[in-house]
């Protein structure tokens, strides 16, 4: 009888998982729909009308009337005049769409008649209707415990699967610093890349080994021993309540970061908030990302669930290798390596929404707003001057807002080298993954080659980085924070605050617990 | 269905002389509480069924509204009492002006249509 078939390939979240594969890659499987823009909106807007209809069949005379007038609205040709303005103006479709109901939305709600007011409700309700539509039904999930294989794998499919089944992972290519890799480690889930491309048999049992990096497939009908996938130890759930010290008793801050709101449920007693929420994986598309009252309930969520604890919200780091779906069609755009923050000031249109959002989300908790990519202090001035006429805005509306701190993240060489010029930033925090790639100039997929050898360097920077803050919060969130190994180094520099993948705190937290704040082994260790 | 988007899609074909018209009428609103929801939703509905183009100005403005909007006609704010001036060019335009102001006369077919009396 044939020896089960095993792969060798690359550990890019660690644990081994057994189940039946998932063969993501179909032979006849459509390309995904990029038509996007004009031609989606439309469709978009017949379904809302279709689902509309249907809702006002067997309706009472009250509903019918408040659903023949959100079709009207959609019908509307003076909309699809002013939509159609817009994008002569180089705005995206979806947008410009959104920013026509919004005016109208404006106009509506500071009418004198309360009759007319009552009718703004209507119309964002359509609003949502139709980029709810328009985000489409979401990608066919795969059967809990499966082991997924395919050439790659969306970051919106791994959020919207249950693992709690367990389950892994096993890419023919992808890479380690790839954002799937990332969001597995995040959650536990054995993955592994590089398999080079193998065949089976959906349904087929598979093991990922994430630890040695390996794939096992069966082979002559032998079934492949299913040991129970790796969980995180439940050990350290009991930590006690209240403040970490180093050996020596210097007070560390040891935060998580999150991906979307359902990962705030690993935010335990010990634990001193959420030191990054990377937003652009809730907000996975563009009718998503034109969406305020999604992404609101998605921060408010967050917020609440933080409670009296601080939650820092990343905006949106699209652009370069994060594309947003449906922003395929500005070209100018996704050739013009434009990404971060320089995007947001780029396309305001997104940038606007978003402060909505969290301007208004800023109620619920205690928010700060982190922008990513941030090079030259103009950057945060202008981002800043965005939020003061988004909050000016939702005050004529009388809709409750609270501004939130506006701080960066530092990951840009550039701005690490010039901190203290950064003096509207009002909290800094290191992004170690794009700083080791920019200074080793190592590509996105070399990276995890680097990083090692780059660390010194970037210890370096970071020492020098640290002196330049004068004293204001300074937290560190890259990958770099979750490696015990570096530890030493990064206290050395001085940093007091980490935040890491709720998976690495306990493994942080224990090592913190040895060092002395100097980063020096603490004594008996 | 279409929602439209493509305003030049909805552009009436040109037609030969004789069976282009434009024609102008005036009309008082008598509805109780003027051009809302309700009645704008009838008013357009019944505005979008004729291939002219149809156009609305209140109160002697010279503002021309395009009459099968319901936001333009909403916005209007249109109140018992007020004139309105109804302006329709192209294929039906006469039978879709004596419709329209027809529909005001009849205070928008509102008891009619929640089966109440008037």
């Amino acid at each position: 009888m044939a020896a089960p078939l095993r792969l060798t390939a690359k550990s890019a979240s660690p644990g081994i998982a057994s189940g039946p594969a998932f063969l993501a890659e179909r032979p006849d499987a459509p390309a995904p729909s990029t038509a996007g823009g004009y031609g989606a909106l439309e469709k978009a807007i017949d379904i809302s009308i279709g689902e509309l209809e249907r809702l006002a069949d067997g309706a009472d005379a009250e509903s019918r009337d408040i659903i023949d007038f959100q079709i009207e609205v959609l019908r509307d040709p003076t909309i699809a005049e002013a939509t159609g303005a817009r994008m002569e103006a180089d705005e995206n479709v979806v947008f410009a769409w959104v920013a026509t109901l919004d005016a109208y939305i404006g106009e509506l709600e500071a009418a004198d008649e309360e009759q007319m007011r009552a009718r703004a409700v209507d119309i964002l309700d359509i609003k949502n209707r139709v980029l709810g539509a328009l985000a489409g039904t979401p990608i066919a999930d795969f059967p809990p415990g499966s082991i997924f294989v395919g050439k790659d794998m969306e970051p919106s499919r791994f959020l919207a699967h249950d693992w709690s089944k367990g389950g892994g992972i096993a890419l023919f290519s992808g890479s380690t610093a790839g954002h799937v890799a990332l969001l597995a480690r995040a959650k536990s889930v054995p993955m592994v890349i590089g398999t080079g491309r193998f065949s089976a048999a959906d349904g087929d049992p598979v093991r990922v080994d994430g630890d040695a990096g390996a794939v096992v497939l069966k082979a002559g009908g032998i079934l492949i021993p299913s040991p129970m996938p790796a969980r995180t130890s439940a050990a350290d759930a009991q930590t006690e309540y209240g403040e970490l010290r180093t050996a020596d008793g210097v007070p560390i801050l040891l935060s998580i970061n999150i991906n979307d709101p359902a990962e705030i449920d690993a935010l335990d007693p010990a634990t001193a908030g959420v030191g990054l929420m990377r937003s652009e994986f809730s907000v996975a598309s563009i009718a998503e990302a034109a969406n305020e009252e999604r992404q609101l309930a998605i921060y408010r969520r967050v917020l609440e669930q933080a409670g009296d604890r601080p939650v820092t919200i990343r905006m949106l780091d699209i652009g370069g290798d994060k594309p947003l779906a449906g922003f395929e069609d500005l070209p100018s755009l996704s050739a013009s390596g434009l990404r971060g923050i320089r995007l947001l000031l780029a396309r305001p249109e997104i940038a606007r929404v978003q402060a909505r959002a969290l301007l208004r989300a800023a109620i619920f908790g205690k928010l700060s707003v982190m922008l990513p990519m941030v090079t030259f202090p103009d950057e945060i001035d202008r981002m800043r001057e965005l939020f003061r006429e988004e909050a000016e805005k939702l005050g004529r509306r009388s809709l409750l807002h609270r501004m939130p701190p506006i701080g960066m993240m530092v990951e840009v060489p550039a701005a690490a080298l010039m901190l203290d010029t950064f003096g509207s930033a009002a909290f800094f925090s290191f992004g170690t993954n794009d700083l080791t790639q920019y200074l080793a100039a190592s590509s996105r997929d070399d990276i995890d080659a680097d990083t090692g050898k780059a660390a010194p360097a970037v210890l370096r920077l970071l020492t020098q980085a640290v002196k330049l803050t004068s004293g204001k919060p300074l937290s560190i969130c890259g990958d770099m924070a979750g490696n015990p190994h570096h530890l030493p180094g990064l206290l050395a520099a001085g940093l007091r605050h980490f935040s890491v993948a709720p998976a690495r705190r306990p493994a942080i937290r224990s090592a913190i617990i040895g060092l002395n704040a100097d980063g020096t082994g603490a004594a008996g260790e | 269905m279409t929602s439209g988007l493509r305003s030049e899609k909805q552009e009436p074909e040109p037609l030969p002389e004789p069976f282009k018209v434009n024609c102008q009428t005036e009309v008082e609103v008598k509805h109780g509480v003027g051009l809302h929801a309700r009645p704008s939703v009838t008013f357009t509905r019944l505005a979008k069924s004729f291939p002219c183009s149809i156009e609305i100005a209140v109160n002697g403005s010279d503002v021309w509204l395009n009459g099968k909007s319901i936001i333009k006609i909403m916005s209007a704010k249109i109140r018992k009492g007020s004139i309105l001036r109804i302006r329709a060019d192209g294929i039906l335009a006469e039978e879709a002006i004596r419709a329209l102001k027809e529909l005001i006369e009849r205070n928008f077919d509102e008891e009619k249509k929640h089966g109440r009396t008037a």
